[in-house]
């Protein structure tokens, strides 16, 4: 994983840069989200790390790392993002404790 | 011809607004006196507009056609962008433009063999909101932004960025009216690791010895010793806005960088820091 290891072709990268930016767009994504990947023409294999939020297998499909947080946001909310909030969690769950890594310290 | 009347570079990362609470006390407390004296700086130099050069985030430069630089040509700026204002907590802000300013960079480049893309439309997220609201809390200076690609590769290299800064400084000081007062501003770093198995990490070796490298004021080493390998080994996903800061750089060349504030709240998730560099 790694910016390095980016797919800009990616129809998951297209998706989560617009939704970003464009409010009616994420509201559409945060009620139903599989109109919005149809849309897009997402993969059935990303489709289901999307809805999974299995940041992990998007990270090696070619997901910019920055859109994996922002991922866990666009399902759990970015209020409060610190370290406990139940996006970073999701985030834990699915890229650190999974690479074995430790070290969270905050 | 118009006067550069500093550079400044500061980090922008979301928790210094939306949940620096979670920080040590202390911690707080240096970042917040470091912003706060970052921000007489500013003032002090009576700048008439201030160039900012900031990472983009993947937020206006598109994945299918991803320009390094972006100069934003409004005469006026809304922020933070819609979705960003749950995470950040700071106030919608309305904030001024300079379009002729904007306008003269874009020509004046293109002369000089530097495309940039321009737009009118740029969203601001962290990038440019954190700084604002710490150092113009009255939003009352103008900005030009520039939005950079600083995370998806490839990357433009230190030495682009650091030349591009100096264009930058050449034109407006060539092609500006003489009264004019120029800050430039690049925001961005220091280490982390958004989208990586060390996000919840901060690496202090790393900022430590970025920043005492900017006070040797020696441009070329910089340039040399601080790769875009060398960045991404220190957080991938993040750490590369420190292009921002070279970009800044080259705008003042040769002047060492004076360190107002640092810290690695692990709760911000990145290294906290704020330079500037002597005026130019």
């Amino acid at each position: 994983m790694g910016i390095q290891n980016t797919d800009r072709t990616l129809p998951t990268n297209r998706m989560i840069f617009d939704v970003r930016r464009d409010m009616a767009l994420y509201n559409r994504f945060r009620q139903n989200p599989d109109p919005v990947m149809d849309q897009y023409k997402l993969s059935p294999a990303e489709k289901a790390a999307v809805k999974a939020l299995d940041l992990a297998t998007l990270s090696e499909m070619g997901v910019h790392p920055y859109f994996l947080p922002q991922l866990t946001r666009l399902f759990h909310g970015s209020a409060d993002n610190h370290n406990a909030s139940a996006a970073l969690e999701a985030y834990y769950r699915s890229i650190v404790a999974r690479e074995g890594v430790r070290g969270r310290n905050g | 011809m118009a006067e550069i009347v500093g550079a400044i570079a500061l980090s922008h990362a979301p928790g210094m607004t939306g949940w620096l609470d979670k920080a040590k006390p202390e911690v707080q407390r240096n970042l917040l006196e470091g912003y706060r004296k970052l921000g007489r700086i500013v003032r002090d130099a009576k700048p008439d507009v201030i160039v900012g050069l900031a990472n983009d985030h993947i937020l206006n430069l598109p994945v299918d056609n991803t320009p390094d630089f972006c100069v934003g040509t409004a005469d006026v700026w809304r922020g933070p962008g819609d979705w960003f204002k749950d995470w950040l907590k700071v106030p919608d802000y309305t904030v001024k433009g300079n379009r002729e300013l904007a306008r003269t960079l874009v020509r004046e480049a293109d002369k000089r063999g530097i495309k940039f893309a321009f737009s009118e439309t740029l969203q601001f997220d962290d990038n440019f909101s954190v700084p604002l609201y710490y150092l113009t809390p009255d939003y009352d200076i103008p900005l030009v932004p520039i939005h950079m690609n600083c995370v998806m590769p490839p990357l433009p290299s230190p030495r682009h960025c650091f030349e591009t800064g100096r264009a930058i400084a050449e034109i407006i000081r060539d092609h500006r009216p003489a009264s004019e007062r120029v800050l430039i501003m690049g925001t961005g770093g220091l280490a982390h690791d958004p989208g990586g198995p060390r996000y919840f990490e901060v690496n202090p070796e790393f900022d430590r010895w970025f920043l005492d490298l900017l006070a040797t004021g020696d441009s070329e080493r910089i340039i040399n010793e601080c790769t875009i390998e060398k960045m991404v080994a220190a957080g991938d996903g993040g750490t590369t806005e420190l292009l921002a800061w070279i970009a800044a750089m080259g705008a003042v060349g040769d002047k060492p960088a004076r360190t107002i504030c640092y810290e690695a709240p692990p709760e911000l998730r990145c290294g906290m820091g704020a330079v500037v560099w002597h005026p130019a």
